[in-house]
């Protein structure tokens, strides 16, 4: 008998005085004891709530309309709150997305397993001391965090002890909602290892919900694609990796890339092989489009005659040239971004700690219409370099000057005109819209700000910025609230504001990372169309090694506020040389390579290609793979048709 | 601990500072009293020589220079001696105010604590069976007692409960017949006759705790270590207190604080409706009768209880939240 068997299960949500929503429309499956099952999709698809349902924790106004989830022989969806209670031990247990916050701040780590212990008598008052050092020391963490408050702890260290502390009620079955979603790149990759041992070692069932399907394909054995209330794919990640049967599976799908590849695309992103010859900036100039010579060190054989536009040796376009004239009258002249020797060093937080060296003897320099990444883990000084070029910090030494205007010495009242060519895009579209004013208000103010225009040349100019970030109608996009959009519409917005003093610099600080699968490309799309179109130059900062690879030439690695690699970005991706680039690269969910710590040296990798399905971790025998994908065929690019040769 | 010497450290500090701004504004300000009063008889014709010396004799001209008079300024504050009050006199002002001091700090200062708990509890109660009529009654009838201004309570109460039905006395903090002294007769007398004020007090400021408890709570209910706990299994009242409670109450503590603060300073009007004889009370009549030696001691004391009260808040959050111990 399966440990879990969800029937028919639906769960819909009421919202005072609204009609009611469903969220999981009639889903059935079953979780044997052991399995490791992923449970992907995006925002809104209703992976998390259908986590929250098994658990056993849909509170209102989400209830649970009909269906049952039968746990080991008993429907817990039939339960009432105090016998569900009693369940949860040696039952169920969950795991939260926000691990950073699902500790009680003002109880230490210590009284929260007493408080467990406590609600189920499982571990009596003699020994719970010694169970509570042995349920940190599974998570990899010494007994004295006991002591601690949550204030005291890393996330990476929050979430472990979660992890923990539900691992402290024995369950069978085993809930991770996003559990490494909020975490940095590389303490992800360190969890989800735990997770995978732990699973190992312990025998729970366990679902681990995820919007990355990569990550899940890597770790699961199963996976459940889920959208808009239905799975509508369950099956082992070989299967899916080879023969992905639904569309939104397959469009999920290609969306994943391995940023050392060769040629690496993305739907809706041109294709981005070793190097691009495109060279704005003399287009803007009035020159001749110039094709650079283009130093080939990738292999775009790979691609295996497939219809992949290979740009190598792929002429500038030359159409940006006339628009850019056009749209430049009367403004300066272009001019790079020159940084050079820069520090900044905050003071020490408290007595006892030292001053904070967040960046460290930076020196680059941003040329018109030029792409450039900065990438690193968080805490490696790369949002501190975007306040340093925004003139909202100054550094505490070094230069950065933009045409005759140092920026590093900038005043209040030089800072309207830095601001006319430098703008910023920021990371959380949610938070980056004054919630009570329309999307026309919003870009309003800044077209009055940094522009001459006024009234009705001022709303053309905003319907212009809307049509330009592909909003259309623009009337009806105008009058809307920011509630009212997707999270992909409102970053249009945000970047149709940052183009309303008509810029010569975007700085596009984790443009997409709080964005949906699906509509990361369409925004960084639209960034890498802004730079050739309109030539403005962007420094794309990211912990996303795959997107900077889309949309930036250069790239520039960052670790303790300190330049490790520099270079250009298929090259340095491809071939990394320093130690923390290579981390950074093999933090990176890499469900072709199977197993983690996969090659080290992409020319072999992608050379390789997929490995043999049999290398995923999976228990079913390879024979279930459909054979019309032979590995070979599916190598470095994710949008190639999976043609049967 | 070192959280506790920091800050008693930040107390001692404060009081220096606020009776040192007490001594120096009085004499930053241009004239002394003796050439106030002098001005005032001035309206009426010219002053004589020997009025004048006589003005400045009763009220006293500083001596010494400033340093000295610091010095003495401080040696008296230690001994609690703010001179004589104009309108009592030859009462002495610290016998005035050590009289009042009582009434208000007992009056008010316990049923503002009172107030704090009881709305806390019931705010509490609100959030955990939000929705249910345990959330309704208390978060509506709250809303609605303190929407009145607290001198019109007053007004009513004393009108309906003193005058009409004459169940208790309408003013007063004792009988005429008794006098103060530590027996069961006498602070039954008192008790009797603070009913009426305590009543105006807690009606008006309930609601306001219920209300600032009930909003924090149900935040902290949506926090995710609430929805963890749950899903652990945990008891729901240990969720409900050790949980949601314990992290809700840290906001309002600080509302408490200023609460506690505007015991002895903020009574002012219940006192007045009440002819309550304590802090509030005192002051008004000092206002009233430019009393200065009167005043300046009673805006020392406001001062300071301002400045305790903190200090126990602060102490306070040091126990309850460990964020603040670092």
């Amino acid at each position: 008998m399966s440990l879990v068997s969800v029937q028919g299960l639906s769960v819909v949500y009421e919202p005072n005085g609204a009609e009611p929503v469903p969220a999981v429309k009639a889903v059935s499956f079953d979780l044997e004891q052991g399995d490791f099952v992923g449970l992907v999709g995006e925002s809104g698809s209703g992976k998390s709530t259908l986590g929250f349902a098994l658990t056993g924790l849909s509170r209102p106004p989400a209830r649970v309309s009909a269906g049952s989830i039968i746990f080991d022989g008993v429907d817990i969806a039939g339960l009432t709150p105090s016998q569900l209670r009693v369940q949860r031990h040696g039952g169920f247990a969950m795991v939260l997305q926000s691990g950073m916050n699902a500790l009680n701040p003002v109880r230490s780590i210590r009284n929260h397993f007493f408080d467990i212990f406590a609600a189920h008598g499982h571990v009596s008052t003699r020994d719970r001391e010694a169970r509570a050092a042995e349920l940190v020391g599974k998570v990899q963490l010494p007994a004295s965090v006991l002591d601690r408050f949550s204030g005291e702890l890393s996330g990476g260290m929050r979430q472990r002890v979660s992890i923990a502390l539900a691992l402290s009620l024995e369950p069978r079955l085993m809930v991770f909602d996003e559990p490494t979603t909020a975490l940095d790149v590389l303490v992800q990759h360190a969890v989800m290892d735990t997770i995978r041992e732990l699973q190992k070692s312990e025998r729970f069932t366990a679902v681990l919900i995820s919007h990355d399907l990569g990550m899940v394909l890597e770790v699961t054995e199963r996976v459940m694609v889920m959208h808009d209330g239905l799975i509508v794919e369950d099956a082992t990640a070989a299967e899916i990796l080879a023969a992905p049967q639904h569309p939104y599976t397959r469009m999920l799908l290609s969306h994943y890339g391995d940023p050392r590849a060769a040629v690496v695309e993305v739907p809706g992103l041109a294709s981005r092989g070793t190097e691009r010859a495109t060279d704005v900036a003399q287009a803007v100039a009035g020159g001749a489009p110039v094709g650079e010579p283009v130093e080939s060190q990738g292999e775009p054989v790979e691609s295996q005659g497939e219809p992949v536009e290979t740009p190598v040796g792929e002429p500038a376009p030359s159409a940006p040239t006339a628009v850019t004239v056009r749209k430049r009258e009367g403004r300066a002249a272009r001019e790079s971004i020159v940084v050079s020797g820069v520090s900044k060093v905050y003071p020490r937080p408290s007595r006892r700690d030292q001053p904070v060296t967040a960046v460290n003897d930076v020196s680059f320099t941003l040329e018109p219409g030029a792409s450039m990444a900065l990438v690193g883990a968080s805490g490696s000084g790369k949002s501190t370099i975007a306040k340093l070029i925004t003139g909202v910090e100054h550094p505490t030494s070094g230069t950065i000057t933009f045409g005759d205007l140092r920026i590093d010495t900038i005043r209040r009242r030089q800072l309207k005109r830095l601001h006319t060519e430098v703008q910023m895009v920021f990371q959380d579209p949610y938070a980056a819209l004054n919630p009570l004013h329309t999307v026309e208000y919003a870009l309003t103010r800044p077209v009055l700000n940094y522009s001459s225009l006024r009234g009705r040349d001022a709303r053309r100019r905003v319907l212009e910025l809307l049509e330009t970030v592909g909003l259309t109608p623009v009337e009806q996009f105008a009058a809307r609230l920011p509630h009212q959009l997707s999270g992909g519409q409102r970053q249009r917005v945000v970047i149709a504001r940052a183009l309303a003093s008509d810029p010569q610099v975007i700085i596009a600080d984790e443009p997409v990372s709080m964005l949906d699968v699906s509509l990361r490309a369409g925004v960084l799309a639209l960034l890498d169309s802004l730079r050739e179109t309109w030539g403005v130059s962007m420094l794309y900062i990211t912990h996303d090694l795959l997107s900077a690879r889309l949309v930036t030439d250069q790239i520039m690695v960052l670790n303790k506020g300190s330049v490790v690699e520099e270079g250009r970005t298929a090259t340095v991706l491809q071939n990394p040389q320093d130690e923390y680039t290579i981390r950074l690269l093999d933090a990176i969910p890499a469900p072709r390579s199977g197993a983690k710590g996969g090659s080290r040296h992409p020319q072999e990798s992608s050379k390789k290609g997929l490995r043999p399905p049999a290398t995923v971790p999976t228990s079913s025998p390879p024979a279930t793979v459909p054979t019309s994908s032979p590995p070979a065929t599916v190598p470095t690019s994710l949008t190639s048709p999976r043609s049967p040769s | 601990m070192r959280y506790l010497l920091g800050k008693v450290g930040l107390l001692l500090l404060t009081l220096w500072a606020a009776v040192t701004l007490n001594f120096l504004l009085p004499r930053l300000m241009p004239g002394s009293p003796a050439d106030a009063a002098i001005a005032k008889l001035a309206q009426n014709g010219p002053v004589s020589p020997s009025t004048r010396a006589a003005i400045e004799a009763q009220l006293g001209v500083p001596t010494g220079s400033a340093w000295d008079q610091y010095l003495q300024y401080l040696n008296n504050v230690v001994h609690f001696d703010f001179g004589v009050s104009y309108t009592f006199f030859p009462q002495s002002v610290a016998s005035l105010v050590g009289t009042a001091l009582p009434w208000t700090l007992v009056l008010v200062g316990f049923v503002t604590i009172v107030a704090f708990i009881c709305g806390t509890l019931l705010g509490v109660l609100a959030a955990w069976k939000r929705g249910t009529w345990l959330d309704t009654l208390p978060t509506v009838g709250g809303t609605f007692a303190s929407a009145f201004p607290y001198f019109w309570t007053a007004l009513l109460l004393l009108f309906f409960l003193g005058y009409v039905a004459g169940w208790f006395p309408t003013s007063g903090a004792y009988g005429s017949a008794a006098t103060p002294e530590l027996t069961g007769t006498f602070l039954l007398d008192a008790l009797y006759h603070s009913i009426l004020p305590a009543t105006t007090i807690l009606i008006t400021s309930l609601g306001g705790w219920i209300l600032g408890m009930r909003s924090t709570m149900i935040n902290t209910l949506g926090d995710d270590y609430v929805t963890f706990a749950e899903a652990n299994g945990l008891h729901p009242r240990t969720v409900a207190i050790r949980y949601a409670a314990r992290n809700a109450i840290l906001p309002n503590l600080t509302s408490f604080g200023l609460a506690l603060g505007g015991v002895v300073g903020g009574s002012l009007l219940v006192e007045r409706v009440f002819s309550y004889p304590g802090v509030g009370y005192l002051l008004y009549t000092a206002v009233v009768n430019q009393d200065f030696p009167l005043m300046q001691a009673l805006f020392l004391i406001i001062t300071i209880s301002v400045l305790l009260a903190n200090f126990i808040v602060d102490i306070l959050y040091g126990i309850l939240d460990p964020r603040t111990r670092r």
